[in-house]
C-alpha cells in the first residue's frame, strides 16, 4: 500500500470530551449537595436560614430529644420499617418461588398482577386498602355483618406495616425471581446427578443462591418503610401515631404557623444518617456475594417443578391473596370513584355517580395537577435519561480521572429520603439567591425528581452498558472517533433498549412521586400526587379516588404503550 | 510508512510491571510477532502502541512523530495515532452491516461519499468478502468477521497495522489456512505488522521477526530460525518447541566446546555456554535432536525406553538418563527394552539459569 494514508487534522485546542466529563461531574455534583448543603446548614442555626442574624448552635438536637414523645416517634419508625421489611421479603421470596419455578396453574398472569403496586405511589395503594379494609372499609363492613367483630384494625402500626410490607413485597419478589429463574440449571442438574429430589435440589442449591437479592431488596425496602409517607399519614393521622416521616411533613407544612425550621433540620439529618447507614450496610453484606452469582455465560432454563395434585390447591391461595391484596385494593379505587358512597350495605349499582369525575374535570387546579404530572414525568423522563446515560457513559466507559467518584456521587440519592430532597431543596431555593426563578414552578419538581431518581435510571442502563464489550469502543477510538463520537455512534445506539427501559422507569416514578413535591409545589405547580394529599386531609374521598382511577389510567396506557412501541422492559 | 520504536518502554500498574523495559524497533513493512505466555505482556504492549493504554515511562514513536514520551509527558490519544487494529474479539459493531463498519472510520475522515465507496469495495475485495457487504455481523462465521474486522483496519490506509491474537477463535484447520493468507495480504500491502499470539507455530510461521517475552521482559528478538535454533536463554529454549534440561556443573570450558558434568557423574561434551558462579548449570536438548545409535561411543548413554505417546506423525518417549527424565521423538516405533541414545554436542546449548528461575 503506498502512502495514501488519510491524515487527520490536528488535535484541537480543546477536548469537547472534556468538556463534558466535567460538566456532567459538576452538574451532578451541585444537584447532589444543594438539597444536602442547606438542611445541614439549617439543623446547626438557630433561625430559619434565610435570616442574616441566624446564629450556629447543636441546641436543635437537643431541643429535638427532649421534644415529649419523640423517643416514640422513632420507636414507631423503627417497628413500621422492621415489619415492613419482614412482611415484604416473606411473601416475595415465596411468590419468586412459586411464579418462576412451579407449574401453578395461570403462574404468568398472577406473576403479572403481582407487580402492579410497584406501578403506582403508595398513596394510591394507602388508599386503597383504606377504602376496602378501613374502619369503614367496603370489606371491613362486610365481614363485620357477617361474623358480628371487626376483626383487623388498619389504623395501628402492625396494620399500617403490614399493608406497607404487601404494597413492598413485590420489590423483594422481582429480586429473588430474577436469582430463581436464571439460576444456572446444570447446578441443579448436578444436585439431582448426586442424589437430591426435585424438591431438595431446589431447596439446597437454588433458594440460597436468593440471598444476595434477598438481602438487597431487605434493606430497599428497610429504607422504604423508614421514609415512606403515605400509609402513616393516612392510616397513623387518626389514631395519633407518628414516623419520622409525618412529623418531618406535619412540622414541614406547618412551618408558616410555627416555624420550627431548626427541629426539621435536626430531625432530618439523623433521618438521614440512619438511611446512609443502611446503604452502606447494603453495600456491606453484598460483598463477597460472588458466591452467589448465578448468572453465568449459558442461558438454559431451570426446570419446572410439578406441584402434582397440590397444583390447584396452591393456586387457590395463590388467587385468593393476590385477589384480596391486589385485586380488591384496585377494584376498591375504581369502584369508590364511580360511586357516591360505597359501603356492602346498599347494591353499589343504586349508587352510581359521575359527580367525581366532574368535580375533578370541572376543576382548573385539579386539571393542572393531571397536566403537569404528565409533562413533569414526560419531559422530565427524557431529560433524567438523558442526563442518567451521561453520566454512566462518563462513569464506566471514560478515561475521567474521577470516573469512580462521579457514580459514587450520582448514586447517592439512594441515601436521600424523598421527603428530605423536597425539603432540602425547598431549603435551596429560600436560601440561595437566584433560585427563586424556578420556586413554585414545575421545574424545581422535575430537578429534584430527576436527582431523586439518578439511581433506578442508573440501574437500568449500567447493566446493559456493562453487556457492551468494551473493545467496541476501544475500536472506534482506534478508528479516529473521539469520545463523543465514540459514544453517540457505537455506544448508544446498541444501548438503545436500555434507554427506552430508562425513560419508562422514570416517568413511572416521576409520574406516581408525592412526597419530594410535597413541599415544593405551588398553586400552579401542583401534580396528581399533592393534590391527593390534599383532598385526603379533607376527607374527600370520592375525588381522591377519582384522581387516583385517572392516575392508574394513564400509568396503564403509558405502560402498554411503552412494552408494546419502545419494548421498554419495566418489572420483568 | 515509517518504522516504529520503542525505547525503554515500562508500564507499572501499581507495584507490577506489566511491562519493564521493552526497547523494539521494527522496520517499515516488517512483520514482527509478540510471543509470550499469558501475562507476558505482550497484549499490554500492543495496546500501549495503539494508545489504549499509557505507558508509564520510555517512549514509542513511528517516524519522526512521537505518540508517547513519559519524559516529556507527551500522549497522542489513540484516535490520532492512525494505527489499524484487529481485536481478538473482532469488535464489529452490531448494530452496523459490514459496509457501515468499513464506513465509519472514512466518514471520521471525511471522505466524499464516491471515494469511501471505493475504498470500502477495495477493502472487502482484498478479504474476499464483497458479497457480504450488507450483512449484519452476526450473520457472518467467526472467520468471516475475522475478515472484515482485518478489513475494517485497512480500509483507511493506516501507517501499521497491529493484530491482536486476531486466528485464537478461529478452529485448527481454518487457522492454519488463516495464518498463510493473512502473511500474503501483508507481503502484497507491505505494511507494518504488529503481531500478538501465544501460538508459536503461528508466530514461526508468519513472522519476519518474533520477540519473545516473559513477565514484562523481552527475552529474545530475532528471526524465527534465530529463535529455534538458537534460543538466548532457558525460556526461550523451553517454549519455543520444547526442549529437555538437564542440570550438571561446568568442568571444563573451551571456545569450541564444554564438558559438564551431570548429577550421576556422567560427564557429557556440550556446546560451549556460562555457568552460575558456583558452576552450576543446564544443558538444554530438543526432544528430536537425541539420536538413536547402534553402540556406545562418546555422549552417547544407556537407556530403558518407557511410555510412549503416538503423536500421529512422531512417537515420542519418556526415557530416564543420569537420573533426569527426558523426552526423545522418533520417526519409527521403538520397542520396549534397553536403547543406546546419544546427545549430539552441537544440538545441546548450555545456559546458567534453568527455566522458571527468572
Amino acid at each position: 500500500m503506498t502512502d495514501l494514508s488519510v491524515q487527520r487534522e490536528g488535535m484541537p485546542v480543546i477536548d469537547r470530551s472534556r468538556l463534558i466529563f466535567w460538566g456532567v461531574a459538576i452538574l451532578t455534583a451541585v444537584l447532589v449537595i444543594s438539597p444536602l448543603a442547606p438542611i445541614i446548614v439549617q439543623a446547626f442555626l438557630d433561625r430559619p436560614l434565610y435570616m442574616s442574624d441566624a446564629g450556629l448552635t447543636l441546641d436543635n438536637f437537643a431541643r429535638l430529644f427532649r421534644e415529649a414523645g419523640m423517643l416514640g416517634i422513632f420507636l414507631n419508625t423503627l417497628y413500621f420499617a422492621v415489619l415492613t421489611m419482614a412482611v415484604a421479603q416473606v411473601f416475595g421470596a415465596v411468590m419468586a418461588v412459586i411464579i418462576g419455578r412451579t407449574n401453578l396453574p395461570g403462574r404468568q398472569w398472577i406473576g403479572e398482577i403481582f407487580v402492579w403496586p410497584l406501578f403506582v405511589s403508595n398513596l394510591v395503594i394507602a388508599f386503597g386498602w383504606f377504602t376496602m379494609y378501613g374502619p369503614s372499609g367496603f370489606i371491613t363492613l362486610a365481614v363485620r355483618s357477617w361474623i358480628g367483630v371487626e376483626p383487623w384494625n388498619l389504623y395501628s402500626l402492625t396494620g399500617m406495616g403490614v399493608v406497607a410490607g404487601l404494597s413492598q413485597a413485590p420489590l423483594a419478589y422481582l429480586m429473588c425471581l430474577g436469582a430463581v429463574t436464571k439460576a444456572d440449571a446444570q447446578l441443579e442438574s448436578a444436585a439431582r446427578s448426586v442424589g437430591a429430589g426435585p424438591f431438595r435440589a431446589l431447596w439446597s442449591v437454588t433458594v440460597p443462591m436468593m440471598r444476595p437479592a434477598l438481602i438487597y431488596s431487605a434493606v430497599l425496602n428497610f429504607v422504604i418503610g423508614i421514609e415512606m409517607l403515605a400509609i402513616p399519614l393516612l392510616f397513623g393521622g387518626p389514631s395519633g401515631i407518628q414516623t419520622v416521616t409525618t412529623f418531618l411533613y406535619d412540622q414541614g407544612i406547618n412551618a408558616a404557623v410555627r416555624p420550627e425550621y431548626g427541629i426539621v433540620g435536626a430531625a432530618a439529618i439523623i433521618l438521614l444518617m440512619l438511611v446512609a447507614f443502611l446503604v452502606w450496610l447494603q453495600g456491606f453484606l453484598m460483598k463477597g456475594s460472588g458466591r452467589f452469582v448465578t448468572v453465568r455465560g449459558k442461558a438454559s432454563r431451570p426446570s419446572v417443578l410439578d406441584l402434582g395434585r397440590w397444583r390447584w390447591a396452591l393456586f387457590a391461595l395463590v388467587f385468593a391473596f393476590v385477589f384480596l391484596t391486589i385485586i380488591a385494593i384496585f377494584a376498591g379505587i375504581f369502584l369508590r370513584s364511580a360511586v357516591t358512597f360505597l359501603t356492602p350495605l346498599v347494591p353499589f349499582w343504586k349508587l352510581l355517580t359521575t359527580a367525581n369525575f366532574e368535580m375533578i374535570f370541572s376543576s382548573a387546579n385539579y386539571v393542572r395537577s393531571i397536566v403537569n404530572s404528565v409533562v413533569i414525568a414526560l419531559v422530565g423522563g427524557l431529560i433524567g435519561t438523558a442526563f442518567v446515560a451521561l453520566i454512566a457513559l462518563v462513569a464506566r466507559r471514560s478515561e475521567f480521572r474521577f470516573a469512580r467518584p462521579l457514580e459514587y456521587l450520582a448514586l447517592f440519592p439512594r441515601a436521600l429520603p424523598g421527603i428530605i430532597a423536597g425539603l432540602g431543596f425547598f431549603y435551596a431555593v429560600v436560601w440561595v439567591p437566584g433560585l427563586d426563578l424556578i420556586r413554585g414552578t414545575i421545574w424545581i419538581l422535575m430537578l429534584a425528581f430527576i436527582l431523586r431518581y439518578i439511581p433506578i435510571g442508573f440501574g437500568a442502563i449500567a447493566p446493559a452498558l456493562s453487556q457492551v464489550g468494551d473493545e467496541l469502543d476501544k475500536g472506534a477510538r482506534i478508528a479516529g472517533a473521539d469520545w463523543l463520537t465514540t459514544v453517540s455512534r457505537i455506544v448508544l445506539p446498541i444501548l438503545k433498549p436500555a434507554l427506552f427501559s430508562c425513560f419508562a422507569l422514570l416517568f413511572i416514578h416521576f409520574f406516581k412521586e408525592y412526597v419530594t413535591a410535597a413541599f415544593l409545589f405551588q398553586p400552579g405547580s401542583e401534580i396528581i400526587g399533592t393534590t391527593m394529599l390534599q383532598l385526603v386531609a379533607q376527607g374527600d374521598n370520592g375525588p381522591v379516588s377519582a384522581l387516583a382511577t385517572i392516575q392508574v389510567i394513564i400509568t396503564a396506557v403509558f405502560v402498554f404503550l411503552a412494552r408494546r412501541l419502545l419494548g421498554a422492559r419495566i418489572y420483568g | 510508512m515509517a518504522d516504529l520504536v520503542l525505547d525503554h518502554l515500562t508500564i507499572q500498574y501499581g507495584d507490577v510491571k506489566a511491562v519493564d523495559d521493552v526497547s523494539i524497533s521494527v522496520a517499515s513493512g516488517e512483520f514482527l510477532t509478540l510471543l509470550g505466555p499469558s501475562g507476558c505482556g505482550k497484549s499490554t504492549t500492543l495496546f500501549s502502541i495503539a494508545g489504549l493504554n499509557k505507558a508509564t515511562s520510555g517512549s514509542i514513536r513511528m517516524g519522526d512523530k512521537v505518540l508517547f514520551d513519559g519524559a516529556t509527558n507527551t500522549f497522542v490519544p489513540p484516535e490520532h495515532r492512525n494505527i489499524g487494529l484487529v481485536f481478538q474479539s473482532y469488535a464489529l459493531w452490531p448494530h452496523m452491516t459490514v459496509a457501515e463498519n468499513l464506513a465509519f472510520p472514512l466518514k471520521l475522515r471525511r471522505l466524499g461519499k464516491t471515494e469511501r465507496d471505493e475504498r470500502i469495495a477495495e477493502a472487502l475485495k482484498l478479504v474476499e468478502m464483497t458479497r457480504y457487504a450488507d450483512r449484519y455481523p452476526y450473520e457472518l462465521s467467526g472467520g468471516q468477521q475475522q475478515r472484515v474486522a482485518l478489513a475494517r483496519a485497512l480500509v483507511y490506509r493506516p501507517s501499521l497495522l497491529l493484530l491482536d491474537e486476531p486466528l485464537s477463535n478461529l478452529d485448527a484447520k481454518l487457522r492454519e489456512r488463516a495464518r498463510v493468507w493473512l502473511r500474503e495480504l501483508q507481503e502484497r500491502l507491505n505494511v507494518t505488522t504488529i503481531y500478538v499470539t501465544h501460538d508459536q507455530a503461528e508466530a514461526l510461521a508468519v513472522s519476519d521477526r518474533i520477540a519473545v517475552m516473559s513477565m514484562g521482559h523481552l527475552r529474545q528478538l530475532g528471526t524465527p530460525k534465530e529463535i529455534y535454533e538458537r534460543p538466548a536463554d532457558s525460556f526461550v529454549a523451553d517454549f519455543i518447541g520444547s526442549s529437555n534440561f538437564l542440570a550438571g556443573r561446568m568442568v571444563q570450558q573451551e571456545a569450541s566446546h564444554a564438558v559438564v558434568e551431570l548429577k550421576n557423574g556422567t560427564r557429557l561434551r556440550t556446546a560451549p555456554g556460562q555457568a552460575r558462579s558456583d558452576g552450576s548449570l543446564v544443558v538444554a536438548i530438543r526432544p528430536e535432536r537425541i539420536e538413536i545409535v547402534p553402540e556406545l561411543c562418546e555422549n552417547s548413554f544407556l537407556a530403558e525406553i518407557g511410555t510412549g505417546t503416538y503423536l500421529g506423525s512422531i512417537y515420542q518417549y519418556h526415557v530416564t538418563i543420569a537420573d533426569t527424565e527426558l523426552r526423545i521423538q522418533t520417526a519409527r516405533e521403538l520397542p520396549p527394552g534397553p536403547v543406546h541414545l546419544r546427545i549430539p554436542p552441537e544440538a545441546t546449548a548450555v545456559y546458567a539459569e534453568a527455566p522458571g528461575e527468572y
